[in-house]
């Protein structure tokens, strides 16, 4: 300390310095102790927790926080604590989802990897997990190569392929809604197997695409592709877009009028989205993939009050169920192999039957052998702007058997190679 | 070697001990050799730019585009040409350098904002490209089904494949030969010549030297080195997207030299390594961590405009 100074005086600099560098250690001394016990068995969730796709994200999260419960309260995987690793994986950078992809493999060394709910990123990090060799269970992205022409032996997809939504979901639509169709399209995996998917559908059908707009992930202003959708004068407008685009993208186009004059339809619908809209937005044909107000299934009544307690009240939605059946899925192979050696594991959930309990659906739902795709039930019907219940928006015209509508396997274009 | 010599190498070897032993004593501290190999990368990245802003005083704000280049140049030449990381890193680096060479001469008339704005258009312009490309680039999705390969010598090869601390110490090659090549550059006459136009452009035109000509040297070895860094960080990755070209990430390089101070010649390495592990740790505790990283950025420019290492070295010399 210079002499010109007392020796108590402490000058505003110092105190700020000294404040800036508690600050620091607060923040850097955790980061020495984040070597974890190694005798839990530990699950990477590698999600959007912020973004576009953070109200999906979260749902997916409680779902999984409650199949992590029910899973310890049973004696946990091969009587080992299983623990939850979370990482937010941002909606649309695939980078940094790979990045904690990487992350969660090499440093924590989990013994399995869930994510994504953005297709783009759940293709990004299958090519980690698949290099790493590390069983991979995708909760919520639809693209198709997941499990078709990128599927790898360690990748399990709970959520349907855009194809089987498609193909559930376009009958109905021709019917109820008319033949010429026009695309609203998320420029990303999702948007464009979605896309050819329905396309391919509905030509079977008779019915023709008379235009449509690729938005990029995260668009907040449509009216430029309503406009353009509205001049080419189709009978559906099919909106493609998931999680904030969709609630963007269907309340503009009900601010312009244009649910008077068209049909406004799509394939894939979540409630997180109905629940993002003014009542008089709820319109529209859609699948839904899993629906809470089923009162004949067994088992869905127990689950729906058990996300209740850990949501505030709110209903569970499909993504809940996403991450509850991935969670689910990661222990039931374990236990399923007796062991987590990943090859053991995947082969074991060859055409494995998730029990009732976790597929709460009414055909139940089962991993298909050689492409590790979830065939569970699909929901078809419309959005109800008021039903029985404040979160009832949707209402179920049919319950389609997911493989009447998976096509059968080559046709996914999934050729697995097993590790030697 | 005298005893002032060894002074002032000190700093030079302190940080090469560091660089040399990271994947034994990150690991020890609760890091893992990736997010060592991640600091690297984007500290060679950082340092770059800063061969242009802090060395020749002028702010580019369109570096993520040659950084991209370097990426996607890698990647698309080990998916859709070569299968040979070496060739891969060439290409994306002579791919980065003649973009830049190109757009140089539009813009190095430019100073100050509006060179800055016109970095980002033309940044701007390749992530359009990459993003909107779907059939070559992979679009939004990014380019995937491609990875960093074996080095092979013919007599010799070395598995940076799979082996983490094997890739992390190729990187650490490549990252000390473009440091060792900048280093050069700004001890010889051409790089006293940039430090002088920083100082006073007006004194320096007037003693004759071709003040555009010199900046854009400067941009295009800046730029070059940016997509070595690209090049690397694609390989680290196995994979790019578009994100890597958007103007954000060039605000990031930014911000990591200016975190860790752009007057010296490590500064933006320390600015990296600190925006990469903030990010990696607390990104995992809370969803708002991009709040906490621009909090801190904001203390640094506000108390410690000379960056982390110019606080250091201040305390060192007083």
């Amino acid at each position: 300390m210079k002499s010109d100074r007392s020796t108590f005086g402490l000058d505003r600099r110092s105190i700020i310095k000294a404040a800036a560098a508690a600050s620091i250690t607060q923040i850097a001394s955790p980061f020495v102790i984040t070597a974890r016990a190694a005798d839990e068995v530990k699950i990477g969730l590698d999600n959007p927790l912020t973004g576009v796709y953070a109200a999906l994200g979260k749902n997916e999260l409680i779902g999984a926080q409650l199949a992590l419960e029910q899973i310890n309260a049973k004696g946990g995987i091969l009587s080992r604590k299983v623990e939850l690793l979370v990482e937010d994986s941002t909606s649309g950078d695939a980078g940094t989802a790979v990045q904690k992809a990487g992350k969660l493999i090499e440093r924590d060394k989990v013994n399995f990897l869930v994510g994504n709910i953005n297709s783009a990123l759940a293709v990004a990090m299958a090519g980690v997990s698949y290099e790493k060799g590390v069983f991979h269970v995708v909760p919520g992205g639809h693209t198709d190569p997941v499990t078709g022409a990128n599927c790898h032996w360690n990748v399990f997809r709970v959520c349907n392929t855009t194809q089987m939504e498609a193909n559930a979901v376009a009958g109905t639509l021709i019917k109820s809604a008319g033949k010429k169709w026009y695309y609203l399209t998320p420029d990303y995996a999702f948007g464009h197997t979605l896309q050819a998917g329905l396309e391919k559908a509905a030509a079977k059908l008779g019915g023709t695409k008379l235009g449509g707009d690729l938005t990029p992930l995260g668009t907040t202003d449509f009216s430029s592709y309503l406009i353009k959708a509205q001049a080419a004068n189709p009978e559906v407008i099919i909106f493609l877009q998931a999680g904030d685009d969709a609630v963007n993208a269907l309340k503009q186009a009900v601010q312009f009028g244009l649910d008077k004059k068209f049909h406004l339809a799509g394939a894939q619908q979540e409630l997180e989205v109905l629940l993002g809209l003014p009542p008089e937005a709820r319109i529209g044909t859609w699948v839904f993939e899993w629906y809470w107000n089923q009162p004949n299934v067994p088992h869905v009544n127990e689950f729906v009050a058990e996300v209740r307690k850990k949501s505030g009240g709110h209903v569970p939605t499909a993504r809940t169920w996403f991450g509850y059946a991935s969670i689910w899925t990661c222990a039931l192979a374990a236990q399923q192999a007796k062991s987590l050696e990943p090859a053991k594991m995947a082969k074991a959930m060859q055409g494995f039957k998730l029990p009732p309990e976790v597929s709460l659906m009414p055909d139940g739902a089962f991993y298909r052998a050689s492409q590790n795709q979830l065939i569970p039930n699909l929901y078809v019907g419309s959005a109800q702007s008021k039903g029985s219940e404040p979160e009832d928006l949707f209402k179920v015209s049919e319950v389609v058997k997911g493989i009447d509508a998976a096509g059968s396997l080559e046709d996914t274009g999934c050729k697995m190679t097993w590790p030697a | 070697m005298g005893a002032s010599e060894l002074n002032k190498q000190a700093p030079n070897i302190f940080v090469w001990l560091l660089l040399l032993g990271m994947p034994f004593w990150l690991p020890a501290i609760g890091g893992y050799t990736e997010l060592g190999t991640r600091a690297v990368v984007l500290g060679l990245a950082a340092m770059s730019l800063n061969f242009l802003l802090g060395y020749t005083g002028v702010l580019s704000f369109g570096h993520a585009a040659y950084f991209g280049l370097g990426a996607y140049g890698v990647g698309m030449t080990i998916r859709y040409l070569m299968p040979s990381t070496i060739v891969g890193i060439l290409v994306g680096t002579l791919v980065g350098t003649l973009a830049a060479a190109i757009i140089g001469p539009l813009i190095i008339r430019l100073r100050g904002v509006y060179f800055a704005m016109v970095t980002i258009a033309f940044g701007q312009v390749f992530f359009f490209i990459a993003f909107r490309w779907n059939s070559v680039t992979g679009g939004d999705d990014g380019l995937s089904g491609w990875t960093r390969l074996p080095l092979d010598f013919g007599f010799a090869s070395i598995d940076i494949q799979h082996n983490a601390r094997a890739f992390y110490y190729f990187v650490l090659v490549v990252f000390a030969l473009s440091v060792g090549a900048m280093a050069w550059l700004l001890r010889s006459p051409f790089g006293r010549t940039l430090i002088a136009i920083r100082e006073n452009e007006q004194r320096a035109r007037f003693l004759g030297i071709p003040v555009d000509q010199h900046i854009w040297i400067s941009w295009v070895i800046s730029c070059c080195f940016v997509s070595v860094a690209g090049a690397l960080y694609a390989l680290l990755n196995n994979f790019i997207d578009p994100r890597a070209l958007y103007w954000s990430q060039s605000g990031d390089f930014v911000i990591m030299a200016v975190l860790g101070g752009m007057r010296s010649f490590w500064g933006p390495l320390i600015g990296a390594a600190i925006f990469v592990v903030l990010q990696d740790y607390l990104s995992s505790q809370t969803e708002n961590w991009m709040s906490f990283v621009g909090l801190f950025f904001v203390l640094v420019v506000l108390f410690f405009p000379r960056g982390v290492l110019g606080v250091i070295r201040r305390k060192v010399t007083s």
